[in-house]
């Protein structure tokens, strides 16, 4: 089962403050799901405290309904530069799959699990830790 | 100068004293005339701790989503070391804000509550040595620590006291003064903010004492590990003292220092009446 920062908060850590601390907390996310979205690149934000990839997310089920814009927030810049990412890893137009921990208050947002890019090349893939 | 130098003289490693007068002339004007040869020598017996370093538990968790295994066993040693023994009367206090905080979670799971506002100021000290990425200055008056998430610890090796109570109120960071025994760093921290962080449930602060007194002894194990040893006493708020030893290691896959706590460029996740209100589009 996939675990996430989340299982951490329960523990007393006093010096090590865990992100949270220098952002917040990630309970807002359900960190028990996971929501596979296909769609197209709007707007990569790469901006602190956290980028964000805005993504239109076409209906399968009702080809003619506008798509859906979904937020989903990612890591700072350098975070995310130290796996690999750059300011210009997305593009709007780009093609992505990206799978999230879905907003809990149902608005279309979440947080990033991983993206598979245009080029069909997984470009987030946070290791997956098992308890 | 020197009086708190003492112990091994050990060679400062890839540092010529050309680089060495020249910062003994940029970071001290005023004696780099007088001194500078004095100071060369002072600077020969300091510890070579240049570089970029991270907690132990964060490597591999630097798309700042998910800890690797070996990262939460570390964490969950450090966390279980760390547990403090408060005192009946600061039990209490824990006891009070810790439901308040399970309350207010439980009446909306959706948008977490913080206690800790605001939320883009750096770490308080003892919490600077966890998020982010770290540097040392380390010269023969002042080690100052610097983080990526805003913090910057300046600690006085000059031979000097903590200032008198008079002249003390309580900062993010306190007040530090530090000497050297050998290589090691041993440091004295007053005058923090009186309170401890928690990492419980969506993370709080819990009040200590005015008696709140911090003791790190950092060295550098080997070229890629160092190692502080924090005591944090309070004879109010504690029982016995909290002890614990963690680790940084050298940070290979990055070679700049660059600030990511910055909430004013694009804040999505604004605190709305005291709760985190995620805002997708």
């Amino acid at each position: 089962m996939k675990r996430a920062v989340a299982a951490l908060v329960g523990i007393s850590m006093l010096l090590i403050a865990s992100s949270a601390l220098a952002h917040h907390s990630r309970a807002m996310f359900d960190q028990t799901k996971q929501v596979t979205l296909v769609g197209t690149v709007k707007e990569f934000q790469w901006t602190n405290p956290h980028c964000w990839i805005q993504v239109l997310v076409p209906d399968t089920k009702n080809p003619q309904a506008e798509p859906v814009e979904w937020g989903i927030e990612m890591g700072a810049p350098v975070e995310l530069m130290r796996k690999g990412w750059k300011p210009g890893s997305l593009n709007p137009g780009d093609k992505v799959s990206i799978v999230i921990n879905p907003l809990r208050d149902g608005q279309h947002g979440g947080l990033v699990v991983s993206v598979t890019g245009p080029d069909g090349r997984v470009i987030v893939r946070p290791a997956e830790v098992t308890e | 100068m020197i009086a708190n130098l003492t112990g091994e003289i050990v060679t400062r490693r890839a540092v010529s004293a050309t680089v060495i007068a020249l910062l003994a002339g940029c970071l001290c004007p005023a004696r780099a005339q007088t001194s500078s040869k004095e100071r060369i020598k002072a600077f020969a017996k300091l510890p070579d701790w240049s570089g970029i370093w991270e907690l132990d538990a964060f490597v591999g968790q630097s798309d700042g989503q998910q800890f690797s295994a070996e990262g939460q066993r570390r964490l969950k040693e450090y966390a279980a070391a760390l547990r403090p023994s408060f005192s009946p009367e600061y039990q209490a206090k824990y006891d009070e804000i810790r439901k308040k905080v399970e309350d207010a979670i439980a009446a909306d799971p959706a948008h977490p509550p913080v206690t800790h506002q605001p939320l883009c100021v750096a770490p308080p000290f003892p919490a600077t040595s966890s998020p982010g990425m770290f540097e040392w200055r380390v010269t023969p008056e002042e080690t100052t620590f610097i983080s990526t998430v805003g913090a910057v610890r300046h600690i006085y090796t000059d031979g000097r006291s903590h200032p008198p109570k008079d002249e003390l109120w309580p900062t993010l960071m306190g007040d530090s003064i530090g000497h050297w025994e050998g290589e090691t760093l041993v440091v004295d921290t007053i005058a923090t903010r009186k309170r401890l962080y928690m990492g419980e449930l969506s993370g709080f602060f819990v009040p200590m004492s005015d008696q709140l007194h911090f003791t790190e002894r950092i060295r550098m194990v080997n070229h890629d590990q160092m190692q502080i040893e924090y005591t944090v006493e309070d004879s109010v708020a504690l029982t016995k003292p909290i002890h614990v030893t963690i680790t940084h290691v050298r940070v290979t896959d990055f070679n700049r220092m660059i600030e990511e706590t910055d909430c004013e460029e694009n804040e999505r996740d604004p605190v709305v009446n005291g709760r985190i209100t995620t805002i997708a589009h």
